[in-house]
């Protein structure tokens, strides 16, 4: 027992009020009259005269008065509580692609990772005492709360069933966010393939709290781990399936391009190895696409997509002032597809190509580039407007850096060390680019975009603010530059209607009026465009999604592997080695909580002061006068 | 203030005429005077005697004495008067309830009875009582037998103040001191004492020879008990007690059952003894009292 205000306490003068109310009681009105002996047979209470008329109304205002004092007091007690009465209780689960796996024992659990976990927190609602509250939540790349606090057993059961698995892996920060959300309930329950770090519980105060449900056993997976097409007609394409189990696994691996099937064998993986399966050269360019047809645990990994360039003959031209950059974006330009026919020019010299060939790609160093009629550009270190100029830039340059270094990319987030590069140009990206890449100038906290992508109308263009003089793209310290560059001449090179993405990743797309999107477990939503009519979506599944609107459709194939989501063989004994030691069962262990009583002070004091009204109106009808 | 009434024209016009009832003979005038037996100062020579050591000189008749030479004394046939002594209780009983006004009641009443009895020319006084701690307190006016001089009673009857307690016996204890003559005494009171206290006093007067009328009077309120509902902590204007009082219809009948008993037990003494009593409660009936009840009642003819 306490006083949450002991300064509240002071409201207890009001009992002195109350002894001052019943001392100007006893002035009440003094009749004087001839001889008391004409009033001996009066019918009326005799009261003997004293300081303090400490009679029933006393007491039962003072109970009032003082009740009502300890309420705003805010007196409470400390009680022992049973956990699991009218407990507010959070179950969490893992949404991460290896919640997806199935155990192939086939004895236990028949369903996946996240069935058995739905089952046992079906079981924990079924066993909650009537006014015990739940909350549904999951994580997988983010936290996110699916049934809000609720008693109501059976809508927790609906948000449990509406729990899906990811086909991305879960990050430790999204656990952790969970973690932090659900640490208002009395209890938590976090269902789980492996163990979570003592860190996120510690950095969210769980302790005692939180009871761990590890599901599913150690299971064999085999994953595509990556898929090159080659290029058709001229380099092979490889495949590179991994065994994550302890055991040689069979592995049924098919190939197909173009919808016909290309490569089909079974294989033989040595245990926790990769094997690189050579195919091809493709006869066509197109999509490509590796399943593993055998059976194993997690399906999410088991197929795999990728582009083969189009064998049709492409013009590229390769414009720069400085011979060096004209040969590295050449070979550059090359080794993503062979078939392009380069044409290197420097834009001082006239003639050196014909301003009214069309080019099927650009690539534009330290120029305007006015002139080239091309269906995909690529700038870099954009020529900032000469003076005077009122030219409209396609990416319109605000300044430049002398040192600039690459803090970020597309794909990695934040680089663990900076890419120190050279010369670069702050820009002003019109709203129809996306940045890939950003960066600062050195010594200065000011980021910048150094890559971005965008289609100006039909127009596909990429552009790179860096400069990439003294063979900056071929320097292998500063390969995220070039990898970058890469990955911005892909995008500028791939159709515009088949776009191949890592699940997770924020897919930006340019689509008609109305467009609708089907997921690859037949899911269809609208997506809302902007008013460049592009739509914005997060694939979590690893497969195909379709948008469709009033033109053509666009696919995007979503890729998923995660070296660490895919290793299911880790057994549970070696998982608790790491799991901390913390989430210990602690259901049905008594737990000292506060309970504050304001709510019966309150309903005491009313009471007490409802007892005494009836008293004085017994009184009044009993006296058949009002003045009681 | 209801005293006041005692001294206008028209009250008094109304009790001109009437005389005291009383039980004893007294002097007539006009053919209405009964001729006593007593002998004493008038004028009126009645019989002779010898003469006797000690006798008053002034009456002895010399004329007889020149022609016969025997001392011879005359006497004279005296006037028959009856003493009035009107006691009015001052305690302070008689000022509450205050709306009731008994003490003007009382003296309206001495006041009017003392013109009456100045009527027949008798020695009228009035005299006031209260209980003090010091003893009881007796103011007392002169005798008076004119009417011209019955104005003379206003200072006394506008002046007096209730206050103390009511002490009868002790006020007739003292007032028998003097050794008068026994006469008429009227008590006005309230009579809220013990039964003891005003039956030892009436007892006396009594017992003195004079003739006794016990005036009850009452105040309209505490007679029916009619006091505003409510709990109210009641106070003896005399004792200074208090007492817890929630009146209420149940209350009113019980003080007007308490006053009926009261007056019934002083009635009933009055009786036994040969004491007239007459009740006069409530000041608005003091028309009907003075005109009617009282002569009913004989107090007055």
């Amino acid at each position: 027992m306490g006083l949450l205000n002991p300064l509240n306490l002071l409201y207890a003068l009001s009992l002195a009020a109350l002894v001052a109310i019943y001392l100007r009681a006893l002035s009440r009105p003094t009749l004087e009259v001839s001889s008391l002996m004409l009033f001996e047979e009066v019918p009326a209470p005799v009261a003997k005269s004293r300081l303090l008329r400490v009679d029933r109304f006393f007491w039962l205002e003072a109970l009032a008065l003082g009740a009502l004092t300890f309420a705003v007091a805010g007196l409470y007690l400390r009680v022992h509580q049973p956990v699991g009465r009218n407990h507010r209780r959070a179950l969490v689960f893992d949404l991460g692609a290896a919640m997806g796996a199935t155990d192939d024992d086939g004895s236990a659990h028949p369903g996946s990772r996240l069935d058995e976990a739905r089952g046992i927190a079906e079981k924990i609602i079924a066993n909650a005492p009537v006014g015990d509250r739940f909350t549904v939540s999951g994580y997988a790349l983010e936290a996110e709360t699916i049934h809000a606090p609720g008693g109501d057993p059976h809508e927790a059961r609906d948000a449990l069933a509406a729990l899906a698995p990811q086909a991305v892996a879960a990050r430790p920060a999204a656990l952790r966010a969970a973690l932090m959300r659900a640490r208002g309930a009395d209890q938590i329950d976090l269902f789980a393939d492996r163990p979570p770090s003592a860190a996120a519980i510690d950095d969210a105060g769980l302790a005692g709290r939180l009871n761990f449900h590890q599901v599913g056993a150690p299971a064999p997976n085999l994953a595509i781990v990556s898929l090159d097409a080659g290029v058709p007609h001229s380099t092979v394409g490889r495949c590179v399936v991994r065994n994550f189990s302890n055991r040689p696994q069979y592995c049924d691996l098919v190939i197909e391009a173009a919808g016909r099937e290309v490569f089909h064998s079974t294989l033989i993986a040595e245990p926790r190895a990769e094997i690189v399966v050579p195919f091809g050269p493709l006869p066509a360019g197109g999509l490509v696409k590796a399943r593993i047809t055998s059976h194993d645990a997690l399906a999410a990994d088991n197929q795999r997509f990728a582009f083969a360039p189009s064998i049709a003959q492409a013009h590229a031209l390769v414009l720069s002032r400085d011979a060096a950059v004209r040969d590295d974006l050449a070979r550059i330009v090359l080794a993503i597809n062979p078939n392009f026919m380069v044409t290197a020019a420097d834009p001082l010299r006239p003639g050196s190509f014909n301003p009214s060939q069309h080019f099927d790609l650009a690539v534009i160093h330290d120029n305007a580039g006015r002139g080239v009629n091309a269906d995909a550009r690529l700038l870099i270190f954009p020529e900032p407007p000469l003076n005077g100029s009122k030219l409209p830039q396609l990416v319109p340059v605000t300044g430049s850096v002398t040192l600039a270094e690459m803090q970020e990319r597309e794909g990695s987030g934040s680089l663990s060390a900076p890419v120190l590069l050279g010369p670069a140009r702050i820009l002003a990206l019109p709203p129809w680019m996306e940045p890939l890449a950003r960066g600062v100038s050195v010594g200065e906290h000011q980021s910048f975009p150094l890559a971005a992508f965008g289609y100006d109308g039909n127009v596909a263009v990429g552009v790179l603010a860096f400069d990439v003089r003294d063979h900056l793209l071929l320097d292998p310290d500063r390969m995220d530059a070039l990898v970058t560059a890469i990955d911005l001449l892909h995008r500028l090179v791939a159709p515009r209607d088949v776009l191949i993405e890592p699940t997770g990743a924020f897919v930006t797309a340019t689509a008609g009026a109305h467009p609708r999107l089907r997921a690859p477990d037949g899911a269809t939503r609208v997506l809302t465009p902007d008013q460049w009519g592009r739509v914005r979506f997060r694939t979590l599944q690893a497969g195909r999604y379709l948008i469709t609107n009033d033109g053509p459709a666009v696919a995007v194939y979503a890729n998923y592997y995660d070296a660490g989501e895919s290793d299911l063989s880790t057994p549970a004994g070696v998982a608790a080695a790491t799991s901390p030691s913390a989430p210990t069962a602690t259901a049905g262990a008594a737990r000292l909580t506060v309970e504050p009583i304001a709510i019966p002070l309150i309903v005491l004091a009313l009471i007490a002061l409802l007892v005494e009204s009836v008293m004085l109106a017994q009184r009044a009808i009993r006296w058949r006068t009002a003045r009681v | 203030m209801l005293e006041a009434r005692a001294f206008e024209p028209a009250f008094l016009q109304k009790l001109d005429g009437l005389v005291l009832g009383t039980r004893r003979a007294r002097t007539q005038r006009a053919g209405q005077r009964v001729v006593g037996r007593h002998q004493g100062g008038g004028i009126e020579p009645e019989n002779f005697r010898e003469y006797s050591p000690g006798d008053d000189l002034r009456f002895l008749d010399w004329n007889a004495y020149a022609r016969l030479d025997d001392l011879t004394i005359r006497t004279f046939r005296a006037e028959r008067q009856l003493e009035i002594t009107i006691m009015i209780d001052a305690s302070a009983s008689m000022a509450v309830p205050a709306d009731d006004d008994k003490l003007g009641l009382a003296l309206t009443l001495g006041a009017g009875l003392a013109f009456i009895g100045m009527n027949e020319n008798d020695p009228v006084r009035l005299v006031a009582f209260a209980g003090r701690r010091a003893g009881t307190r007796i103011e007392t006016t002169p005798f008076r037998r004119r009417r011209e001089t019955y104005i003379d009673f206003r200072p006394f009857v506008s002046t007096l103040k209730s206050g103390g307690e009511t002490r009868i016996s002790d006020a007739v204890g003292e007032l028998l001191q003097e050794r008068r003559a026994p006469g008429m005494v009227i008590v006005i009171s309230d009579y809220l004492v013990s039964p003891g206290d005003y039956e030892e006093a009436l007892g006396r007067l009594l017992g003195v020879g004079h003739e006794v009328k016990a005036l009850h009077v009452m105040g309209d309120r505490e007679a029916t008990g009619n006091y505003p509902p409510g709990a109210y902590r009641v106070r003896d204007s005399e004792s200074g007690e208090f007492r817890d009082v929630v009146f209420g219809p149940a209350a009113a009948h019980a003080c007007r059952r308490r006053a009926a008993d009261h007056a019934e037990r002083l009635s009933a003494f009055c009786t036994r003894r040969g004491i007239m009593y007459a009740p006069a409660f409530g000041v608005s009936h003091l028309d009907d009292i003075m005109a009617r009840e009282f002569p009913r009642l004989g107090v007055i003819n």
